[in-house]
């Protein structure tokens, strides 16, 4: 009765092959990037030197760096609760209609299909200082009431913002694209959360004297919602961290007029693809990941503490 | 005065009828049962009452107001759900203070932190009811927990107690017990009723079990196919059903049928053995001959009376015993209620011969209508 299956160790062979797997493709990449961060490893040269936090020190003294986290941060802030808020409206609009339902949630969730990288060529037309759409409409609403609006009266008497071109502009317009591209998605997942309510609390709230439309939606929609919202958040949270074929796209060499688009994705990529700085584009990685993990974190301790019910 | 009148209530959905210009008057303070199986629109009914659902025809009125257009937030109706349907987010005592919350309060007090601040008192007020009420219920220790937290029973009573606080004009209830097991359901009925007769207040109770129409109302509506069939109290419904499906439907185990003839003087005879009373004004032709359980018995010789058939199974429930008897050569089988001493003398496989109670039986036409007999016939030298 010496068989593989009957001993002290039977339970390594049931999660062995899981474990093996997960320490190989994702533990130990995450420890030699952590070790690399500590190196001034490039690809191709010379055997890596220990650094100690040199690099974590550049990454928080230096202003590119500064600029990064100030652009990853107005990305996530901006897109985050925008593309969060759109994807419930949205959601909750198609749940009300009794007809289209299905034409609206495929026109919503189409971007979300949609190559971004063909998309942002697209918008990259659209946003033209001169030859673009969005410029050229603009320039129909002048002489009219629309110049009482200083902001508006000054495009019309010099020129409307180059947009993607503008420092002030830049990092807003790509996170418009990435509001525009990603709510379709939240919208999907809302919509599935609505489902899951029951109807019967419906009746209920209106039984209690809920008659307002904001009533139910307090009483009922929200706190019903409460485990998508936690979802919902996380996930776009951990996409708009990501950000990268849009800034790529727009900006090819350098992030963005005065690295004001310059995301930590495509610093990573600049730093250690582009320039082969492997040292501190893992010590950007590791900061990323710290990002992701605090998050990811504050999920599950969301979940587990206050949203779910029974 | 009646508190409730529905009249001539249709309703369809699509082209499907699911009621039938259905008139029903309920009176105050009364414990209404709506029984009939699933399907027969009884919660259809009990949701275009609360106004949870529009009526294609008919009227609604609540305390001699038409309340057509009135929506169910201002029906004053409470209603307790089949799932109970607690708000799972806030406490028992958070969902019994909605309603009041809801009601009582005004947007801006209904605010956190500022809310109590600007109405103290009233906050104090409508805590105070809820704690009131659940010691009616004696659910005061529960009302710190979720309802997640809770056991079926104990979310039941929550759920009362929400409807509770405030003072509906009724208590509108769907199926409220359904959904506990069969020990905790009998309790419940009980205190149903006992909460009813504390609170004086009318209650329109739905459900698909006849045993809780039969031992919890004041009188029951028996609905079938969207329409009410019968309505009285629940002796007089399972004495003196006017219609076959009700005989059928009320009443457990089920009432026996058995086929007749109905000749041209109003003579019944099942079987081949004639009745001793008369049916008036029926055509003649086919009917079918009811009788209760309990109105049949052993008899221990074959008589001219007597059936004669084959013990086909032995229900014991302790206190009741049911036999089940094929007659006919199989073609029909009568349910007899049996002393306990039966059950040493029979054993499944016996002949065995039957005689009914003179008197009891129950004669419906051939369109389910009851037929009723002539009085003076014989029915007085019957009773």
């Amino acid at each position: 009765m010496a068989g593989p299956l009957t001993g002290r160790y039977t339970h390594l062979w049931f999660v062995g092959p899981a474990l093996l797997l997960m320490a190989l493709i994702l533990l130990l990449p995450i420890l030699i990037a952590v070790w690399l961060s500590f190196t001034d490893y490039s690809l191709g040269g010379d055997a890596p030197a220990w650094v100690g936090i040199e690099n974590y020190e550049r990454i928080f003294t230096r202003s590119t760096y500064e600029k990064m986290f100030g652009a990853t941060f107005r990305y996530v802030f901006i897109v985050v609760p925008v593309s969060v808020a759109l994807g419930l409206g949205a959601a909750l609009l198609i749940q009300s209609v009794a007809r289209f339902g299905d034409l609206y949630k495929t026109i919503f969730f189409l971007p979300v299909m949609a190559a971004l990288l063909a998309m942002a060529i697209v918008w990259e037309f659209a946003l033209h200082p001169t030859i673009g759409i969005v410029n050229s409409t603009l320039d129909m609403g002048c002489g009219t009431v629309l110049e009482a609006w200083d902001w508006y009266a000054a495009g019309c008497a010099r020129t409307f913002p180059l947009w993607l071109g503008d420092r002030d502009y830049a990092i807003w317009v790509v996170a418009f694209i990435g509001i525009w591209q990603g709510f379709g998605f939240n919208m999907v997942l809302y919509l599935a959360g609505l489902t899951s309510i029951p109807r019967e609390l419906y009746h209920a709230a209106e039984m209690d004297g809920a008659r307002s439309a904001w009533d139910r939606f307090r009483l009922v929609t929200w706190p019903m919602l409460g485990p998508t919202t936690v979802f919902v958040v996380t996930i776009s949270c951990i996409r708009s961290f990501q950000v990268f074929d849009t800034v790529e796209a727009f900006y090819p060499q350098g992030g963005g007029p005065s690295k004001s688009a310059y995301v930590m994705m495509f610093a990573i990529y600049e730093k250690a693809i582009q320039q082969n700085l492997v040292g501190i584009g893992a010590a950007i990685t590791v900061c990323f990941l710290g990002f992701v993990m605090m998050l990811t974190l504050a999920q599950r301790w969301l979940v587990e503490r206050r949203v779910h019910y029974s | 005065m009646s508190e409730i009148v529905l009249d001539g209530i249709s309703k369809t959905f699509g082209r499907t009828p699911v009621l039938e210009r259905l008139d029903l008057a309920i009176s105050a303070g009364e414990f209404l049962s709506l029984v009939g199986p699933s399907g027969c629109g009884k919660s259809t009914l009990l949701r275009i009452l609360a106004g949870l659902e529009a009526q294609t025809g008919g009227h609604v009125s609540i305390r001699g107001r038409v309340v057509d257009d009135v929506r169910a937030a201002d029906r004053d109706l409470a209603m307790v759900f089949q799932s109970y349907a607690l708000y799972p987010h806030l406490t028992v005592a958070e969902n019994m203070l909605t309603p009041l919350r809801l009601r009582d309060l005004s947007r801006w007090e209904r605010l956190p932190l500022v809310g109590p601040a600007l109405a103290g008192t009233k906050h104090r007020r409508l805590r105070a009811g809820v704690e009131e009420v659940a010691d009616i219920l004696k659910i005061r220790p529960l009302l710190g927990r979720k309802p997640g937290q809770l056991s079926g029973g104990q979310r039941q009573r929550a759920a009362l107690g929400r409807a509770m606080v405030r003072k509906p004009v009724a208590f509108l209830m769907d199926e409220p017990l359904s959904n506990l097991d069969a020990a905790l359901r009998v309790h419940m009925r009980g205190e149903l009723r006992e909460l009813h007769r504390r609170l004086g207040a009318t209650f329109v109770y739905v459900t698909h079990d006849q045993a809780e129409a039969l031992t919890m109302s004041d009188r029951m509506a028996v609905m079938m196919d969207g329409r009410i069939l019968q309505l009285g109290r629940p002796q007089e419904v399972y004495d003196d059903p006017a219609h076959l499906k009700v005989a059928e439907f009320v009443g457990s185990p089920r009432i026996n049928t058995l086929p007749g003839e109905v000749d041209g003087d109003g003579r019944v005879t099942r079987l081949g053995m004639p009745l001793r009373r008369r049916v008036e004004g029926a055509p003649a032709g086919p009917v079918t001959v009811a009788l209760r359980p309990e109105h049949l018995r052993l008899a221990s010789a074959e008589g001219e009376d007597t059936l004669t058939g084959t013990l086909a199974h032995i229900e014991n429930l302790g206190a009741d015993l049911w036999l089940h008897v094929a007659v006919a050569d199989g073609a029909h089988r009568l349910i007899v209620r049996a002393d306990h001493d039966a059950l040493a003398s029979v054993s499944v496989g016996d002949g065995l011969h039957v005689r009914r109670v003179k008197g009891e039986a129950l004669v419906f036409g051939a369109d389910g209508a009851r037929l009723r007999f002539a009085v003076g016939t014989a029915a007085r030298a019957v009773a």
